[in-house]
């Protein structure tokens, strides 16, 4: 296992609190798949960052910044999380709140990520106000076929899954984060990610209390091994 | 008794430990209205080191410290989640 990979599990997957409910199914699920997933995710990652590092100019920074616009840009952040946020059927709402105040924080979060890639656009010359980035269709197109992205289509997917998102991808983000951090020097592409660094961290925290706390009966860990195996499946390609 | 308390220098505002707190009702974290409208950890009603909930899901290193000890409880030392 990579060392990033480890101190991440050490630090804030495996300690869990006595009695949680549902800790022993988070718990195994990490054990059977998400490590594999966060595995192959950081590797893929760290081949990026070698790539890039390996590269003779700057363009990669401005592409990221500009890709990382794109996903939590603040009209992206609003449209994808609020329709999260309504996606919770009134009769589930009092069952769920907590995932409902977990997407109205989370729009904020996003909002200012995207911020953070301003920054660097900024802090780098290539452009002069975040307005032109209205401009730039790179700024406002975004790939991601899962998280911020199509899953949000399917307005009435169980609130559960949204933990089980949260839980998984968020911990991509974490990992993520933890390789730049350790590979590269710039000081502006270190802002990008140091400062997001907690709020990932507290989103995936929302996904393993959520978890811990509402997934008990086979009904309610049903909804997040379903989201699971699509995250893994269809969004990451691992079997 | 050992008692926790908040490093609003580490402290990011999250409210991830208020709201663990109060999904087992123990209620000991709130929100203090002065000086500046953030979280504390209410000691009377606290019942660390038998209850470490808080600690299991705050995103911010060394937000949560030992009064006592002043050592950083973010991320959770094994004692605080391992069974002896």
């Amino acid at each position: 296992m990579h060392p990033i990979l480890e101190q991440f599990l050490d630090r804030w997957v495996w300690p869990t609190m006595p009695g949680a409910p549902g800790a022993e199914f988070r718990l195994r699920l990490t054990k059977e798949k998400c490590v594999k997933g966060w595995e192959i995710s950081l590797q893929r990652t760290l081949g990026e960052i070698d790539e890039e590092l390996g590269r003779e100019d700057e363009a990669w920074k401005k592409e990221k910044a500009l890709r990382g616009y794109a996903a939590e840009g603040v009209h992206m952040s609003i449209k994808q999380m609020s329709g999260q946020l309504l996606s919770v059927d009134i009769a589930d709402q009092e069952r769920y709140i907590d995932l409902q105040r977990m997407r109205a924080r989370q729009i904020w979060d996003e909002c200012k990520h995207s911020k953070l890639h301003a920054d660097v656009l900024l802090g780098k010359g290539w452009i002069k106000d975040e307005r032109e980035l209205m401009d730039i269709a790179q700024a406002n197109t975004q790939p991601l076929p899962a998280y911020f992205g199509m899953s949000m289509m399917f307005p009435h997917i169980h609130p559960l899954a949204r933990a089980a998102q949260n839980y998984y991808q968020e911990a991509n983000a974490c990992i993520g984060i933890m390789a730049y951090l350790d590979r590269v020097d710039d000081p502006l592409v270190r802002h990008e990610h140091l400062s997001q660094r907690d709020e990932e961290l507290m989103h995936f925290m929302e996904g393993k209390f959520q978890i811990d706390f509402l997934c008990a009966t086979p009904e309610t860990q049903q909804p997040v091994e379903e989201a699971l195996g699509y995250l893994l499946h269809q969004v990451g390609g691992i079997r | 008794m050992p008692a926790l308390k908040i490093d609003h220098e580490r402290c990011t505002q999250c409210r991830m430990c208020y709201i663990v707190c109060r999904e087992i009702d123990i209620n000991a974290v709130y929100v203090a209205l002065e000086p500046l409208h953030r979280i504390e950890i209410d000691m009377d009603k606290c019942t660390y080191p038998g209850c470490t909930a808080c600690l299991m899901y705050c995103p911010a290193e060394g937000s949560i410290v030992e009064v006592e000890s002043g050592r950083s409880m973010v991320p959770p030392p094994p004692e605080a989640w391992q069974e002896a």
